[in-house]
């Protein structure tokens, strides 16, 4: 039940290339009489997946891995902080938590009960783009099938939502009480949320997926099931399954459970639809500027952001790879220059390109030395930004950033719940699970001249925006 | 159905759930655990040929309680073997291990020390290979040990801005007091200040011949050809003997808590800890330590997280934590709230194990807590770095293997009079140390439950 903001990129980067290298069979059958699926055929990745759509709309992906007696389900949700406006701010994620607080045919405590008390672990997050819930479980407890509770018990909350008066009240203190601990009483929380409302500035983007106190404070319940009309509904929801079980018995289950749901009329499809409007998201963000907040960090901290690209554009991908040769790892060009170089400036520098389903923004972040003058090292390093490409980015860069990548792919599927997160991603942004291989496809062809390009085009702008923190600057003025 | 009945079912079905077996488990790594001998090195080896990637951890019997005089030097010489060698600059070594993608890196507690190196199989050799030239042939070069030191009390200078990291640091330090565990095993500014190459060298040189050490590895069966290069190579044959053991007095107990306020500026929530030092003679049965505080903090549905945040709204979350090392323990309760309301969640926090400690459990609290515990069993499996863990832990501690497979039985098989005991030993109200880190404000509130001591928060730096 948390605001999670940097999933989708972080995700999708990891698909990459040199799979003919991987040799790997995953999903070995143990202990099984049952074949497990293989993650690799012939050097080429290819993750077995069974997909059904039902005529609500509902689509299904489902995983088999009969290594052990465990499956996690996913399901997510085509919403989150971008659907929001102003006074409704952090009403996605406040549904979120509202999920857990009881249905009709499971009530109140029941939901998470369940799946604790026979072994198993719930949770969801919501980010500008998703909301995604999941449970991870042994297959069996005595007699019980808890795949088939499972789908009981996500059918009946995706129809059903009680959105109890009292539940909602106790539930606004718990969401003001994560907004402190993650932004509040964090100065890099605080960096990261000034950051997006600036550099998406009048876009969808441009809101907090936390919510702003005020908002947060008074939003109804009305509001809220609003959103749950609008958007939990099956044409605007996958469920993946992956683990210890047989596809085909999954979806039978998940038919006869969720077959009846009715789809969303029209004019609800069209009221998402307008929220689709790419023209929306375009970046109008006022460049140049330095914000500055203060706070209680001795030494400034900050980030640096710059205009980047949706998810799935080419240039995403390259961006990508620039972020890691630049800002990733301690052999990465800005760490060797400013923290471990011969006069140092930072206690640490990173980069970062944060990619969502209809923009993005690159950054720079890091946290200077204490007795370093914050503008002299704003002004050195956004020099360097602009004569470093041909500097930093060579072949051995690449290879070792695509090298890092494939390490963290093979990473991120060996797990049931990482297999369905990996799947579910590709599902939702691009409507097709197997994007992954497109995405190899990408990544093995770019080039050391794409990405200085696009190292160039980036850093010779001024399109900036910074934000810093520290306990020198001003506080802001009492209303 | 009714909510009324429905509540039952559900609690019907936990109870129907506690059946499940662990047999698949002991099928499932049937053979495949190895214990085999690299000349005189004692080596597990787990395969797992699903992934073309391996795992391997360097056990070592010695761990931060080898730093006599300046703390943190075990750390750090494992920290920064990579600041050059006669070789190799700084530069070279970061570049020539990324660029296998690998990962590796120390973690030291005061009893023993872990040096891991993950990646791809295919990397194995150049990858251990340098990181066996780190151990041979460190040099701590002083200019690049003098910016890495600047770069570490820097960023000391801002923990200020982590509240959470900040409590996790300072109630460490507090409820192990008197104990030899106290200290933090990466130092303080004090020692930082004073490290130098030769010291790190000869911590370095003291892990690399005299400290026993054993190999723990996953992966495919190809990745035992690495075998060559950790003993000629890094030179670890099975020569180092020594064992890290420890005789201390118990610290003394108090009797009403102990409250230690660590003032921050600008917080609007309070950062707040609960817990008790466990001496080596109140270490047995660890099953019922975890069962006891996963009823009272494991997941959204324990008895904390039900009183403080659903019912009350006072928390955004709750977890509780009570184990074991070689000869000492911790427990411990982790939680947060908003400044106005830290006497309120103290004085439920005191009801609550209160409750417990009656005996006034109910059934089905207790049934989901043990179902939850016990079912939760299969994951342990899912990752095999994770299930290695496991083995090389139960070694330190010179338990069998087998008490992993008998772990859902044991903890099915407790009562609640059990329970209800063991939280009374290790959640004593009167011997609990509270850690708050929050505004100066506090202090009025907190002298209602206990000894209240101010302590700023440099001290724990």
């Amino acid at each position: 039940m948390k605001v999670r903001e940097l999933d989708l990129r972080a995700a999708l980067r990891t698909a990459l290339v040199l799979l003919p290298l991987l040799g790997m069979v995953a999903g070995c059958a143990h202990g099984s009489k049952k074949k497990a699926t293989s993650a690799v055929k012939e050097g080429e990745l290819h993750l077995e997946v069974k997909k059904f759509t039902l005529d609500n709309g509902l689509r299904l992906l489902v995983f088999e891995n009969p290594k052990l007696p465990i499956f996690t389900y996913y399901t997510f949700f085509d919403v989150g902080g971008r659907h929001e406006g102003e006074g409704t701010t952090g009403a996605t994620h406040f549904l979120e938590h509202m999920m857990f607080k009881g249905a009709k045919k499971y009530g109140p405590r029941q939901f998470d009960t369940m799946i604790e008390g026979n072994g198993g672990s719930t949770n969801a997050y919501t980010n500008f783009d998703n909301t995604v819930y999941y449970e991870s479980m042994p297959t069996e407890s005595g007699d019980l099938d808890m795949v088939e509770k499972i789908i009981d018990m996500e059918a009946d909350r995706m129809q059903h939502l009680a959105l109890e008066p009292k539940a909602f009240e106790k539930e606004r203190q718990v969401v003001l009480e994560e907004r402190k601990m993650r932004y509040e009483n964090s100065p890099r929380g605080q960096l990261y949320l000034k950051m997006m409302q600036e550099i998406f500035e009048g876009t969808p983007y441009g809101g907090s997926v936390i919510g702003s106190v005020e908002d947060l404070k008074s939003l109804n319940r009305d509001q809220v099931m609003n959103y749950f009309k609008n958007f939990y509904t099956p044409d605007n929801a996958i469920i993946i399954v992956a683990g210890n079980v047989d596809a085909d018995k999954v979806h039978d289950m998940v038919k006869d459970k969720y077959g009846d749901i009715e789809p969303s009329t029209k004019e609800i499809q069209d009221y998402r639809k307008s929220r689709d409007e790419e023209n929306l998201y375009k970046h109008r963000g006022r460049y140049g500027r330095h914000i500055k907040l203060n706070s209680v960090a001795k030494n400034p901290m900050f980030m640096i952001g710059w205009p980047s690209q949706a998810v799935g554009t080419r240039e995403s991908y390259v961006k990508d790879i620039l972020s890691s040769i630049i800002g990733q790892g301690e052999s990465s060009y800005l760490n060797k220059k400013f923290v471990i170089g011969k006069r140092p400036l930072f206690t640490g520098v990173g980069a970062y390109n944060y990619t969502l389903k209809y923009n993005g923004v690159f950054w720079i972040s890091g946290e200077l030395l204490a007795k370093r003058n914050l503008n002299r090292a704003k002004n050195k390093l956004l020099r360097e930004t602009k004569r470093m490409c041909n500097e930093a980015i060579d072949e051995r860069s690449l290879q070792k950033t695509k090298n890092q990548y494939l390490l963290g792919y093979v990473s991120s599927i060996e797990s049931n719940s990482g297999v369905a997160h990996f799947l579910g991603l590709r599902e939702n942004i691009f409507g097709d699970y197997s994007y992954y291989k497109k995405e190899m496809d990408i990544y093995n062809s770019i080039t050391v001249d794409e990405v200085r390009k696009s190292c160039q085009d980036l850093f010779s702008s001024d399109n900036y925006i910074m934000v810093s923190s520290w306990n020198r600057h001003p506080k802001p003025k009492k209303k | 159905m009714n909510k009324l009945n429905m509540k039952n079912m559900v609690s019907l079905f936990i109870l129907m759930g506690l059946s499940l077996t662990s047999t698949f488990a002991t099928d499932y790594f049937s053979g495949k655990v190895k214990k085999m001998k690299w000349e005189d090195l004692d080596v597990v080896y787990l395969e797992d040929d699903r992934y073309p990637t391996y795992q391997l951890n360097i056990y070592f019997a010695d761990g931060a309680l080898s730093d006599e005089g300046i703390k943190g030097v075990t750390s750090a010489s494992f920290d920064y073997m990579g600041l050059g060698t006669r070789r190799f600059s700084r530069e070279d070594i970061a570049e020539n291990l990324e660029f296998f993608g690998a990962s590796h890196g120390a973690t030291v507690a005061h009893e023993y020390s872990t040096y891991f190196v993950s990646g791809l199989v295919k990397d194995i050799i150049p990858t251990v290979k340098k990181i066996c030239h780190l151990f041979q042939d460190a040099t701590f070069p002083k200019r690049e040990l003098n910016k890495e030191k600047k770069r570490i009390l820097d960023s000391l200078d801002n923990f200020v801005s982590n509240h959470g990291a900040l409590a996790r640091r300072a109630f460490r330090e507090e409820v192990l007091a008197g104990s030899p565990y106290s200290y933090p095993v990466e130092g303080k500014k004090r020692d930082i200040r004073r490290w130098n190459k030769d010291i790190l060298k000869a911590k370095l040189n003291h892990f690399n011949n005299s400290v026993k050490k054993r190999v723990y590895i996953t992966g495919p069966k190809a990745v035992l050809d690495v075998e060559s290069v950790v003993t000629k190579e890094c030179g670890w044959k099975g020569q180092g003997t020594f064992v890290r053991n420890v005789s201390y007095k118990k610290p003394k107990a108090h009797k009403r808590p102990q409250i230690t306020l660590v003032p921050v500026p600008q917080a609007n929530q309070a950062q707040v800890r609960f817990g008790s030092f466990l001496n080596y003679d109140e270490l047995d049965q660890d099953e019922l330590m975890s069962l006891s505080s996963h009823y009272l903090g494991g997941g959204f549905t324990s008895r904390l997280m039900r009183v403080l945040r659903v019912e009350n709204g006072l928390t955004y979350g709750v977890s509780a934590y009570a184990g074991a090392q070689k000869q000492y323990g911790r427990a411990a309760i982790s939680t947060s709230t908003k400044v106005e309301s830290v006497g309120m969640l103290i004085e439920k926090v005191r009801e609550t194990l209160k409750k417990a400690i009656a005996g006034e459990v109910e059934k089905a609290h207790f049934e989901r807590a043990k179902g939850s515990l016990a079912g939760s069993y299969p994951f342990g499996f899912e990752s095999s770095k994770m299930y290695l863990g496991q083995l090389l832990f139960l070694d330190h501690k010179g338990e069998d293997y087998q008490k992993i497979f008998e772990f859902p039985q044991k903890v099915r098989s407790f009562n609640v009079e059990q329970m209800a005991k063991m939280i009374d030993r290790i959640f004593s109200w009167e011997e609990m140390q509270i850690t708050i880190v929050g505004p100066r404000s506090l202090k009025k509130t907190l002298d209602k439950y206990g000894d209240v001591t101010i302590k700023n928060y440099q001290k724990f730096l």
